[in-house]
Protein backbone atom coordinates (compact mmCIF):
# COMPACT_ATOMS: atom_id res chain seq x y z
CA UNK A 1 0.00 0.00 0.00
CA UNK A 2 2.98 2.15 0.97
CA UNK A 3 4.73 1.34 -2.29
CA UNK A 4 1.57 2.15 -3.95
CA UNK A 5 0.96 5.68 -2.89
CA UNK A 6 4.61 6.26 -3.51
CA UNK A 7 4.39 5.46 -7.39
CA UNK A 8 1.20 7.55 -7.06
CA UNK A 9 2.85 10.55 -6.19
CA UNK A 10 5.92 10.67 -8.97
CA UNK A 11 6.11 13.73 -10.59
CA UNK A 12 7.78 15.14 -13.42
CA UNK A 13 9.99 17.88 -13.07
CA UNK A 14 8.03 19.96 -15.85
CA UNK A 15 10.28 23.07 -15.31
CA UNK A 16 12.89 21.79 -17.84
CA UNK A 17 10.47 20.67 -20.78
CA UNK A 18 9.25 24.20 -20.47
CA UNK A 19 12.44 25.80 -20.38
CA UNK A 20 13.08 23.91 -23.92
CA UNK A 21 9.67 24.64 -25.00
CA UNK A 22 9.85 28.42 -24.39
CA UNK A 23 13.04 28.14 -26.12
CA UNK A 24 11.71 26.71 -28.83
CA UNK A 25 8.74 28.97 -29.07
CA UNK A 26 11.03 32.22 -29.42
CA UNK A 27 12.81 30.53 -31.85
CA UNK A 28 9.71 30.15 -34.15
CA UNK A 29 8.56 33.63 -33.31
CA UNK A 30 11.66 35.20 -34.09
CA UNK A 31 12.16 33.92 -37.22
CA UNK A 32 8.44 33.48 -38.35
CA UNK A 33 8.16 35.76 -41.61
CA UNK A 34 4.85 35.74 -43.18
CA UNK A 35 5.19 35.44 -46.81
CA UNK A 36 3.79 38.58 -48.65
CA UNK A 37 0.29 38.09 -50.52
CA UNK A 38 2.07 37.60 -54.30
CA UNK A 39 0.34 36.92 -57.51
CA UNK A 40 1.51 36.12 -60.96
CA UNK A 41 0.59 36.11 -64.63
CA UNK A 42 1.60 32.91 -66.37
CA UNK A 43 3.03 33.01 -69.60
CA UNK A 44 4.47 30.96 -72.01
CA UNK A 45 7.45 32.60 -73.59
CA UNK A 46 8.33 30.99 -77.26
CA UNK A 47 12.09 30.52 -78.20
CA UNK A 48 13.96 34.07 -79.07
CA UNK A 49 13.69 34.17 -82.84
CA UNK A 50 15.85 36.75 -84.75
CA UNK A 51 13.88 39.97 -85.55
CA UNK A 52 15.66 42.51 -88.05
CA UNK A 53 14.38 44.99 -89.80
CA UNK A 54 10.78 44.73 -88.25
CA UNK A 55 8.09 47.29 -89.49
CA UNK A 56 5.73 48.43 -87.28
CA UNK A 57 3.54 47.80 -89.98
CA UNK A 58 4.29 44.37 -89.87
CA UNK A 59 1.44 42.89 -87.80
CA UNK A 60 1.36 39.48 -89.21
CA UNK A 61 4.66 37.91 -90.69
CA UNK A 62 4.19 36.80 -94.48
CA UNK A 63 6.14 33.51 -93.22
CA UNK A 64 8.88 34.31 -95.51
CA UNK A 65 11.37 34.08 -92.12
CA UNK A 66 11.37 37.64 -91.19
CA UNK A 67 11.25 36.46 -87.55
CA UNK A 68 7.26 36.09 -86.84
CA UNK A 69 5.26 33.24 -86.97
CA UNK A 70 2.15 33.69 -88.58
CA UNK A 71 -0.19 33.82 -85.90
CA UNK A 72 1.73 36.56 -84.09
CA UNK A 73 -0.08 40.10 -83.25
CA UNK A 74 2.30 42.31 -82.58
CA UNK A 75 1.89 44.96 -80.16
CA UNK A 76 4.20 48.31 -80.05
CA UNK A 77 5.05 49.99 -76.61
CA UNK A 78 6.72 53.49 -76.71
CA UNK A 79 7.75 55.03 -73.66
CA UNK A 80 9.48 58.59 -72.48
CA UNK A 81 12.48 59.10 -70.41
CA UNK A 82 10.77 58.25 -67.07
CA UNK A 83 10.05 54.70 -68.67
CA UNK A 84 6.34 55.68 -68.94
CA UNK A 85 4.00 54.15 -71.66
CA UNK A 86 3.41 57.16 -74.58
CA UNK A 87 2.16 54.85 -76.81
CA UNK A 88 0.80 51.48 -77.67
CA UNK A 89 0.84 50.37 -81.03
CA UNK A 90 -1.52 47.40 -82.71
CA UNK A 91 -0.91 46.20 -85.72
CA UNK A 92 0.03 48.59 -88.17
CA UNK A 93 -2.48 51.16 -86.14
CA UNK A 94 -2.55 52.12 -82.66
CA UNK A 95 -4.38 51.22 -79.75
CA UNK A 96 -3.50 54.69 -77.83
CA UNK A 97 -1.57 57.57 -77.82
CA UNK A 98 -0.74 58.44 -73.91
CA UNK A 99 -0.36 57.40 -70.29
CA UNK A 100 -1.49 53.28 -69.48
CA UNK A 101 -4.05 54.59 -67.08
CA UNK A 102 -7.08 52.91 -66.59
CA UNK A 103 -9.24 54.57 -69.85
CA UNK A 104 -6.26 54.07 -72.26
CA UNK A 105 -5.97 50.34 -70.90
CA UNK A 106 -9.71 49.25 -71.27
CA UNK A 107 -9.30 50.73 -74.88
CA UNK A 108 -6.63 48.23 -75.45
CA UNK A 109 -9.05 45.72 -74.15
CA UNK A 110 -12.01 46.63 -76.76
CA UNK A 111 -9.76 46.58 -79.20
CA UNK A 112 -7.93 43.00 -78.22
CA UNK A 113 -11.29 41.41 -77.64
CA UNK A 114 -12.27 42.44 -80.73
CA UNK A 115 -9.33 40.65 -82.53
CA UNK A 116 -9.59 37.56 -80.62
CA UNK A 117 -13.13 37.26 -80.26
CA UNK A 118 -13.81 36.33 -83.35
CA UNK A 119 -14.64 32.71 -83.98
CA UNK A 120 -11.80 32.99 -87.12
CA UNK A 121 -9.26 34.99 -85.34
CA UNK A 122 -6.12 34.52 -86.92
CA UNK A 123 -3.88 35.27 -84.00
CA UNK A 124 -2.98 33.04 -81.27
CA UNK A 125 0.30 35.00 -79.86
CA UNK A 126 1.45 38.48 -78.99
CA UNK A 127 4.83 39.96 -79.60
CA UNK A 128 5.32 42.84 -77.64
CA UNK A 129 7.95 44.90 -79.16
CA UNK A 130 8.85 47.16 -76.00
CA UNK A 131 11.24 50.56 -75.44
CA UNK A 132 14.17 49.43 -73.85
CA UNK A 133 13.63 52.23 -70.92
CA UNK A 134 9.88 51.18 -70.31
CA UNK A 135 9.54 50.02 -66.58
CA UNK A 136 8.50 46.63 -65.44
CA UNK A 137 5.46 48.14 -63.71
CA UNK A 138 4.48 49.77 -66.92
CA UNK A 139 5.00 46.58 -69.09
CA UNK A 140 2.80 44.39 -66.50
CA UNK A 141 0.12 46.72 -66.84
CA UNK A 142 -0.10 45.50 -70.79
CA UNK A 143 1.26 41.98 -70.34
CA UNK A 144 -2.43 42.14 -68.14
CA UNK A 145 -4.17 43.02 -70.54
CA UNK A 146 -3.60 40.80 -72.73
CA UNK A 147 -2.77 38.28 -70.60
CA UNK A 148 -7.11 38.16 -69.90
CA UNK A 149 -7.81 37.37 -73.50
CA UNK A 150 -9.44 34.14 -74.39
CA UNK A 151 -9.44 32.80 -77.22
CA UNK A 152 -12.03 31.41 -79.78
CA UNK A 153 -11.50 28.03 -77.88
CA UNK A 154 -12.20 29.39 -74.45
CA UNK A 155 -8.71 29.27 -73.30
CA UNK A 156 -6.58 32.20 -72.01
CA UNK A 157 -4.11 33.92 -74.13
CA UNK A 158 -0.73 32.89 -72.71
CA UNK A 159 1.80 32.94 -75.98
CA UNK A 160 3.51 36.56 -75.83
CA UNK A 161 7.06 37.04 -76.35
CA UNK A 162 8.55 40.42 -75.94
CA UNK A 163 11.49 42.06 -78.31
CA UNK A 164 12.97 44.95 -77.82
CA UNK A 165 12.53 48.25 -79.79
CA UNK A 166 15.99 50.17 -81.16
CA UNK A 167 16.93 53.00 -78.67
CA UNK A 168 15.64 56.23 -79.96
CA UNK A 169 19.09 57.83 -82.24
CA UNK A 170 20.49 53.58 -82.56
CA UNK A 171 21.46 52.92 -86.04
CA UNK A 172 18.73 50.52 -87.51
CA UNK B 1 5.56 32.39 10.71
CA UNK B 2 6.21 28.98 10.74
CA UNK B 3 3.35 28.09 9.14
CA UNK B 4 3.73 31.18 6.47
CA UNK B 5 7.05 29.53 5.71
CA UNK B 6 6.14 26.38 5.11
CA UNK B 7 3.30 27.08 2.67
CA UNK B 8 5.64 29.37 0.79
CA UNK B 9 8.04 26.37 0.24
CA UNK B 10 5.43 24.12 -1.06
CA UNK B 11 3.80 26.64 -3.34
CA UNK B 12 4.59 24.31 -6.87
CA UNK B 13 2.19 25.85 -9.64
CA UNK B 14 0.86 23.70 -12.05
CA UNK B 15 2.91 23.66 -15.41
CA UNK B 16 1.40 21.58 -17.42
CA UNK B 17 -1.94 23.53 -18.77
CA UNK B 18 1.44 26.31 -19.73
CA UNK B 19 3.16 23.26 -20.95
CA UNK B 20 0.20 22.65 -23.33
CA UNK B 21 -0.44 25.81 -24.27
CA UNK B 22 3.71 26.71 -25.16
CA UNK B 23 3.69 23.32 -27.32
CA UNK B 24 0.49 24.09 -28.91
CA UNK B 25 2.28 27.50 -30.20
CA UNK B 26 5.21 25.65 -31.19
CA UNK B 27 3.54 23.48 -33.06
CA UNK B 28 1.21 26.30 -34.82
CA UNK B 29 4.39 27.99 -35.91
CA UNK B 30 6.53 24.81 -37.26
CA UNK B 31 3.34 24.46 -39.45
CA UNK B 32 3.43 27.71 -40.53
CA UNK B 33 7.03 28.34 -41.25
CA UNK B 34 8.17 28.44 -44.32
CA UNK B 35 12.05 27.99 -45.53
CA UNK B 36 11.18 28.48 -48.92
CA UNK B 37 10.47 32.30 -48.48
CA UNK B 38 14.29 32.80 -47.44
CA UNK B 39 14.64 32.84 -51.26
CA UNK B 40 12.14 35.55 -51.59
CA UNK B 41 13.98 39.22 -51.77
CA UNK B 42 11.36 40.96 -49.73
CA UNK B 43 13.47 44.58 -50.69
CA UNK B 44 11.92 44.19 -53.67
CA UNK B 45 8.73 46.37 -54.56
CA UNK B 46 7.00 44.57 -56.86
CA UNK B 47 4.41 46.00 -59.34
CA UNK B 48 0.83 46.22 -58.27
CA UNK B 49 -1.50 43.90 -60.69
CA UNK B 50 -5.17 43.39 -59.50
CA UNK B 51 -5.72 40.27 -61.89
CA UNK B 52 -2.57 38.84 -60.55
CA UNK B 53 -3.85 35.39 -59.27
CA UNK B 54 -1.85 32.83 -56.86
CA UNK B 55 1.10 30.76 -58.63
CA UNK B 56 -0.81 27.55 -59.42
CA UNK B 57 2.18 25.03 -60.37
CA UNK B 58 -0.35 22.43 -61.83
CA UNK B 59 1.66 19.90 -60.58
CA UNK B 60 4.76 21.37 -61.23
CA UNK B 61 6.62 22.15 -57.98
CA UNK B 62 9.77 22.66 -59.24
CA UNK B 63 9.96 26.39 -59.18
CA UNK B 64 13.53 28.73 -60.17
CA UNK B 65 13.01 32.16 -58.46
CA UNK B 66 14.94 34.96 -60.07
CA UNK B 67 15.08 38.05 -57.40
CA UNK B 68 15.65 41.21 -60.20
CA UNK B 69 16.48 45.04 -58.28
CA UNK B 70 15.98 48.04 -59.99
CA UNK B 71 19.98 47.96 -61.02
CA UNK B 72 19.37 44.44 -63.30
CA UNK B 73 21.05 42.46 -60.52
CA UNK B 74 20.16 39.09 -59.58
CA UNK B 75 20.05 38.39 -55.77
CA UNK B 76 19.97 34.74 -54.30
CA UNK B 77 19.20 34.13 -50.93
CA UNK B 78 20.34 37.82 -50.42
CA UNK B 79 24.00 37.13 -52.45
CA UNK B 80 24.51 38.87 -55.75
CA UNK B 81 24.89 36.38 -58.56
CA UNK B 82 26.16 36.45 -61.85
CA UNK B 83 22.73 36.46 -63.97
CA UNK B 84 24.28 34.30 -66.72
CA UNK B 85 26.55 31.92 -65.15
CA UNK B 86 23.70 31.37 -62.44
CA UNK B 87 20.90 30.16 -64.99
CA UNK B 88 23.49 28.40 -67.08
CA UNK B 89 24.26 26.69 -63.75
CA UNK B 90 20.59 25.81 -62.67
CA UNK B 91 19.94 24.66 -66.40
CA UNK B 92 22.66 22.13 -66.21
CA UNK B 93 21.20 20.77 -62.82
CA UNK B 94 17.88 20.66 -64.81
CA UNK B 95 18.61 19.00 -67.68
CA UNK B 96 21.07 16.27 -65.73
CA UNK B 97 17.98 15.63 -63.74
CA UNK B 98 15.88 15.41 -66.96
CA UNK B 99 18.25 13.32 -68.95
CA UNK B 100 18.55 10.78 -65.66
CA UNK B 101 14.59 10.66 -65.64
CA UNK B 102 14.35 10.33 -69.02
CA UNK B 103 16.72 8.99 -71.23
CA UNK B 104 15.06 10.50 -74.36
CA UNK B 105 15.27 13.69 -73.14
CA UNK B 106 17.87 15.59 -75.23
CA UNK B 107 19.69 19.43 -74.64
CA UNK B 108 17.29 22.07 -76.43
CA UNK B 109 14.36 20.42 -75.26
CA UNK B 110 11.70 22.50 -73.08
CA UNK B 111 12.27 22.35 -69.40
CA UNK B 112 9.33 21.74 -66.98
CA UNK B 113 10.62 23.92 -64.29
CA UNK B 114 9.21 27.58 -64.29
CA UNK B 115 11.04 30.47 -63.74
CA UNK B 116 9.13 32.80 -61.58
CA UNK B 117 10.56 36.28 -61.65
CA UNK B 118 10.31 38.98 -59.21
CA UNK B 119 11.55 42.21 -60.76
CA UNK B 120 11.51 45.15 -58.80
CA UNK B 121 8.41 48.14 -60.54
CA UNK B 122 10.96 50.13 -61.93
CA UNK B 123 13.46 47.17 -63.87
CA UNK B 124 13.83 48.74 -66.47
CA UNK B 125 12.54 46.58 -69.65
CA UNK B 126 16.47 46.01 -71.01
CA UNK B 127 17.93 44.72 -68.61
CA UNK B 128 14.45 42.07 -67.55
CA UNK B 129 14.57 41.35 -71.27
CA UNK B 130 18.33 40.13 -70.59
CA UNK B 131 17.34 37.82 -68.08
CA UNK B 132 14.08 35.97 -69.94
CA UNK B 133 16.40 35.74 -73.31
CA UNK B 134 18.97 34.10 -70.85
CA UNK B 135 16.48 31.81 -69.52
CA UNK B 136 15.11 31.00 -72.89
CA UNK B 137 18.54 30.01 -74.26
CA UNK B 138 18.73 27.46 -71.58
CA UNK B 139 15.55 25.96 -72.66
CA UNK B 140 13.08 27.60 -69.93
CA UNK B 141 9.39 27.77 -71.19
CA UNK B 142 7.53 28.37 -68.82
CA UNK B 143 7.40 31.76 -67.16
CA UNK B 144 5.77 33.55 -63.76
CA UNK B 145 5.63 37.25 -63.51
CA UNK B 146 5.28 37.76 -59.57
CA UNK B 147 2.75 41.11 -58.95
CA UNK B 148 1.49 41.97 -55.69
CA UNK B 149 -2.23 41.83 -55.72
CA UNK B 150 -2.89 45.05 -53.76
CA UNK B 151 -0.74 48.25 -52.71
CA UNK B 152 1.29 47.42 -48.90
CA UNK B 153 2.77 49.77 -46.89
CA UNK B 154 2.86 53.62 -47.63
Amino acid sequence: MRRRRRLGEVELNLAAMLDMAFQLLTFFILTFRPAPIEGQLSLNLPPPVPITNVQPEQAVDSGNGGGFSTNSLVLTIRANGDGDVTSVGLGPGRAFVGPANAYNLHELDRLLRGLFGIQHTPYDQVLIRVAPDLRYEELMKIIDVCARQKLPDGTRLQKISFSELPEPGAKQ
Amino acid sequence: MSASMSSHANAEPNLTPMLDMVFQLVTFFMLVINFKGAQLDLSLKLPVLGSARPLDTEGHDELFVLNIDSQGKLKVYGIEKDMKAYIAGEARVTIAKMTFDNPKFKKGDELPTMVVIRADRVTPFKLLDDVIKTCQEHGFRRFSLKAMTKVEGP
